[in-house]
């Protein structure tokens, strides 16, 4: 009892401190991250990938983007325009950011709300990795979907049985967002 | 001497025989005459109410009782009414008119005082009967003369003076009155004085006197309205004092004036100039104001002097005078200052010693003597007590300096302009300023106005504005050592210099130019030569004055002045380099900018770069090895390749390569490219001989240094070229692109070549301008002719004098020689102009690949945003492009317009762009 008690006690100030140091890290963080994200766009425009882009939005803190993926030829994507919203946490690039898919798409691995099962975006995240990458492994994403874990079981299914039923469904499903 | 007795009954008798006993009643003129007036003497006293109240008058009653007096008649006092009687009409003033004054206003007034009948002694009855009346009751007679001449005044002389004050301001005027009132005073008391006064006791003569003299005064100052008189009174001092105090002798008019009617200079013993003072020795100064002064200044003291006493005599001194002269005083104060001072600069600066012995001996020494005589003690008494005490001398040398100072401030701009010769002009500022923080504050604001007024506007050149920001710098580093001051005024100037494009460019240039050739002069057009000399000057200090605030050792510390402002931090010295390079937050701009200007002078063929790397090493002084990193390694880049020439070349003579007779010799120098910045440059191909000198160079190179490659930069470069004509030749240094273009007409045939510019840029894949730049450079030369537009030929033979004067004389009979200087010069110039015009378009290439990576950008936003209006996309650029985005909405405007017409991107509704896909 008296020992917890000395622990609570000892404990306490350094929560304290922390909690008082933390939102001048937060603060150091953020310009961080700004300055990463600016990085990270600046490479984009300057070597552009096909089939993918993206561009901050429009209210001027860099942590929301928009992204868009080309469908990959010789998928049942083919042709569509997918947009994607990224939200990036404060600590990035130490977390994953936010990635859902804005465009309705039937795909195994997305659920009808736009979330995506694909590891790298969870646990196998790594400080490494960044908008443009994770771009290109959506886009490949599209063309070999993750049967293993589906967030979509029907989608899973219809990509192994039957693949003209599959891109019926997606093109049913799909609905350009340009026009909004 | 008669008994008394006698006398007395003698007068009696006298009196009774003379006068009938009802004695007022006798004189009906006097009587009346004197009643008519009453009126007037009313509105004296009770100027408000002009109508008749009169009968509360001193006067009145004064008469009543005598009146009542008379019917109650004992002997008694029926004698000494009747004695008044005749003291009245003995004393009385006639009623003569104004102008008789105002004629006889210069004569001694003798002859108007026996005109008028004041100095006849009187008979022997009225002398009996004043002494009568001066032995009872004096008092009433004096109050009734007092009175009288009251009357008088306003009766005679009033209109008449208030006229003259009405003519149109003249000078001498207030002379004129005073002279006149002199006049009128001496007609009212010279009887008085002479027959009446000596029948009393001396000891009470005074306060009659007084008496009569403060009636005629008051009487005097109420018909002379003060605010008519101050003026001309101002007019009148200033004029003498202007003499007195030597202000006029400091015009330099005047003194021309002076010098040309004397034919030759005169010889002054006696001088308030500050000029003639600084030249003597100092015991001489010491004496220079004091003794021999110029006649024409005593005649000024003399004139003034006694006008001021004819001005008290009349009561119009006192304390209203003492008034406008202390403000002639003060302007004249004024007036000296800028006169003596304005514009003298030197140091060291004498000006405080010498203003304030001016005011001991000149100023103080008039204001003593003309408070002498203006005091305001009416009963005229000379009183012993000193009218100016030490002290108010010592105030107004405080005033003198003060006043030095507003003039040394409204100057101060131009003083710093001319800094340092005008260092003695920022002594005489400090001793200013170290009054108070008043001052200091006073000097801040009015020289950050005139900063903004006269620097720090367009007009004016960022040379010109840094020369003065260090002048400012330098003079009050003297001004206020710590710096206070500096802090105040600079700031928006700093502020000023960060918004200019060219500040970084000027000051970089400035450290590099060469102390050596622009020694002793300042800024020389647009370079800032100065900063050169100054980078070599200061760096020895610049090491030891690191001395931080918490210096415990230091025993001359001082606290902060109590006027510095709140982030006030003390800069480390007078160091003009380190205000300029932290003009900008980091030192990065600055040592960009040196990058840029070293690379420039770097690739240019020069034996030795020794001054390049002296000011390295100073800067490196300042700002630490790792900041100038890049700077040193394009040093080191120049050095080594030098080596490295060398070596390349003695490896190629030993594997071989000769040689070869037509084929130049090839010199490199190799840069790393990480550590240049970014050249200009206009690409093309060079000749194939010189392409495989490259070749052969690049393969020794690439032995030497392994897994290195040479990139060639072909439009960075010189060329020694050589011509050899039918009958002329040319050799020079010239650029390799002219070089290469020349080349080009090279040809083995007989016939001159002739080749057009298209050709040519084909052939050279070099853009047009660049062609036509270099073609007409030949032209200039005498190399080439202009055969067509745009064709070209060389010239082999160079046209003799007579065949050129013949040409020209078939077409117009103009100087020969002439046109032929003015066609080279013409193509020269449009050689220059065509260089910048390839120049601006390579410039316009390279906005245009900026432009591109823009493009990137508005394609991402388009892409994932959406169709948005130039304004959206303009705000957004500046957002998420680095460091801005340089282009108008005009100019993207365009850009957009040109991609709409190339089908990437379409206007939708609402002139939204779109990408399209």
């Amino acid at each position: 009892m008296d020992y917890s008690m000395e622990d609570t006690q000892n404990s306490a100030p350094e929560a304290q401190q922390a909690n008082k140091l933390n939102p001048s890290g937060q603060k150091s963080d953020n310009q961080s991250v700004t300055k990463r994200l600016q990085a990270e766009l600046m490479q984009l425009m300057l070597s552009p990938s096909p089939g993918i882009s993206a561009f901050p939005d429009a209210d001027g803190n860099l942590l929301s983007w928009t992204a868009t993926i080309t469908g990959p030829t010789e998928t049942p994507y083919e042709g569509l325009t997918l947009k994607l919203s990224f939200a990036f946490p404060n600590n990035y690039p130490y977390s994953p950011p936010t990635v859902l898919f804005k465009t309705p798409i039937y795909h195994p691995n997305v659920d009808f709300s736009g979330r995506i099962c694909l590891d790298i975006l969870k646990d196998k995240w790594s400080a490494v990795y960044n908008v443009s990458s994770v771009l290109l492994s959506l886009q490949s994403l599209l063309g070999e979907p993750n049967n293993a874990s589906p967030l979509n079981a029907q989608a899973a299914e219809l990509w192994d049985s039957d693949q003209a039923e599959f891109k019926r469904h997606v093109l049913a499903r799909h609905q350009d967002l340009d026009e909004e | 001497m008669l008994s008394t007795v006698p006398l007395n009954s003698g007068r009696r008798r006298v009196c009774g025989s003379v006068f009938s006993p009802a004695a007022l009643e006798a004189h009906p003129k006097s009587t009346s005459d004197f009643q008519r007036e009453q009126t007037p003497v009313a509105s004296f006293q009770e100027p408000t109410d002009s109508s008749s109240t009169f009968r509360a008058d001193s006067q009145s009653t004064s008469f009543a009782t005598i009146g009542g007096l008379t019917d109650a008649a004992s002997p008694e006092e029926d004698a000494l009414n009747q004695a008044r009687q005749v003291a009245k009409e003995f004393l009385s003033v006639p009623n003569l008119g104004f102008e008789l004054l105002y004629d006889f206003r210069d004569t001694d007034g003798s002859q108007v005082l026996k005109g008028w009948n004041r100095l006849s002694p009187p008979s022997k009855e009225t002398a009996e009967a004043l002494e009568y009346l001066m032995r009872t009751s004096p008092w009433t007679l004096f109050e009734w003369y007092g009175n009288d001449i009251r009357r008088h005044f306003l009766v005679n002389l009033r209109t008449g003076l208030s006229k003259l004050l009405k003519t149109p301001e003249e000078d001498g005027l207030l002379r004129t009155i005073v002279d006149c009132l002199q006049l009128a005073r001496r007609i009212y008391l010279a009887p008085v004085v002479r027959y009446v006064l000596p029948l009393i006791a001396t000891s009470h003569q005074g306060g009659f006197l007084a008496q009569l003299q403060s009636a005629f005064n008051t009487v005097v100052q109420y018909s002379l309205p003060w605010k008519k008189i101050s003026p001309l009174l101002a007019r009148e001092l200033t004029q003498d004092a202007v003499v007195i105090l030597g202000i006029d002798t400091l015009d330099e008019d005047f003194d021309a004036d002076r010098m040309s009617l004397d034919g030759m200079e005169m010889e002054r013993g006696y001088s308030v100039s500050y000029k003639d003072w600084r030249q003597e020795l100092p015991e001489a100064q010491a004496r220079m104001m004091v003794e021999g002064e110029d006649s024409c200044v005593t005649i000024a003291r003399d004139r003034l002097l006694e006008f001021l006493n004819g001005l008290q005599l009349v009561g119009l001194g006192g304390d209203q005078a003492q008034k406008v002269f202390a403000n002639v005083m003060n302007i004249m104060m004024g007036d000296f200052i800028r006169a003596a001072y304005a514009s003298q600069w030197e140091s060291p600066s004498t000006v405080p010693q010498h203003l304030e012995q001016w005011v001991e001996n000149v100023y103080a020494r008039l204001a003593v003597q003309v408070l002498a005589i203006i005091h305001s003690d009416p009963a005229g008494t000379q009183s012993g007590a000193m009218e100016v005490s030490l002290r108010d001398v010592e105030k107004w040398k405080e005033m003198g300096i003060s006043r030095l100072g507003k003039l040394r401030v409204s100057e101060l701009f131009d003083v710093v302009v001319d800094w340092p010769t005008s260092s003695g002009a920022v002594e005489d500022l400090r001793r200013f300023t170290s009054y108070s923080s008043g001052a200091r504050l006073y000097v801040t604001h009015f020289f950050s106005l005139n900063l903004l007024q006269r620097l720090l506007h367009p007009g004016a050149s960022t040379v010109e504005i840094l020369q003065v920001y260090i002048s400012i710098i330098r003079a009050f580093h003297i001004l206020d050592p710590k710096g206070v001051l500096l802090d105040r005024i600079a700031r928006p100037i700093r502020r000023y210099l960060r918004d200019r494009d060219d500040t970084v460019k000027v000051i970089v240039s400035g450290l590099l130019a060469d102390p050596a050739t622009t020694d002793g002069q300042t800024a020389t057009g647009d370079t800032l030569a100065e900063l050169a000399a100054e980078l070599t000057k200061v760096h020895q200090h610049s090491l030891q004055s690191n001395r931080s605030e918490l210096d415990y050792d230091d025993i001359y510390w001082l606290p902060d002045p109590v006027d510095a402002a709140p982030d006030y931090k003390k800069s480390k010295s007078a160091d003009v380099i380190d205000s300029l390079v932290s003009l900008f937050d980091s030192k990065e701009t600055f040592v960009k900018e040196m990058q840029t200007l070293l690379a420039d002078r770097l690739i240019q063929k020069r034996p030795n770069y020794d001054q390049e790397i002296t000011v390295l090493e100073l800067l490196k002084v300042r700002f630490g090895d790792s900041a100038l990193q890049a700077c040193e390694v394009m040093l080191k880049d120049i050095s080594d390749s030098r080596r490295l020439d060398l070596t390349v070349r003695n490896d190629q003579i030993l594997s071989g390569y000769r040689k070869q007779a037509g084929v130049g010799r090839l010199h490199a120098k190799i840069l790393s490219r990480f550590f240049w910045p970014e050249f200009q440059e206009q690409e093309f191909k060079v000749p194939d001989e010189i392409a495989e000198l490259q070749g052969r160079y690049a393969a020794c190179f690439e032995r030497r240094k392994d897994s290195r490659k040479l990139m060639w930069r072909n439009a960075l470069g010189q060329v020694t070229v050589e011509l050899e004509l039918e009958n002329h030749t040319f050799k020079d240094e010239v650029t390799t692109w002219q070089a290469t273009v020349i080349y080009a007409f090279q040809s083995d045939s007989s016939e001159p070549a002739t080749i057009t510019i298209p050709e040519l840029a084909d052939q050279l894949e070099m853009t047009t301008p660049l062609v036509r730049s270099a073609c007409l450079f030949w032209v200039s030369k005498r190399i080439l002719t202009e055969v067509h537009r745009d064709t070209f030929r060389v010239l082999e033979i160079l046209p003799t004098e007579d065949e050129e004067h013949h040409a020209h004389a078939a077409g117009d009979f103009s100087d020969a020689s002439d046109s032929e200087a003015g066609d080279t010069a013409n193509a020269a110039a449009a050689a220059e102009a065509a260089a910048a015009a390839a120049a601006k378009e390579s410039a316009e290439a390279a906005a245009m690949e900026k432009m591109n990576v823009h493009w990137q950008f508005i394609v991402g936003m388009l892409t994932n945003q959406g169709p948005m209006a130039l304004n959206r996309i303009v705000m957004m650029l500046k957002i998420a492009v680095p460091g801005g985005f340089p282009f108008s909405n005009e100019e993207l405007r365009e850009f957009l317009g040109g991609m709409v017409s190339k089908g990437k991107l379409e206007i939708v509704n609402g002139g939204n762009y779109k990408i399209v896909h």
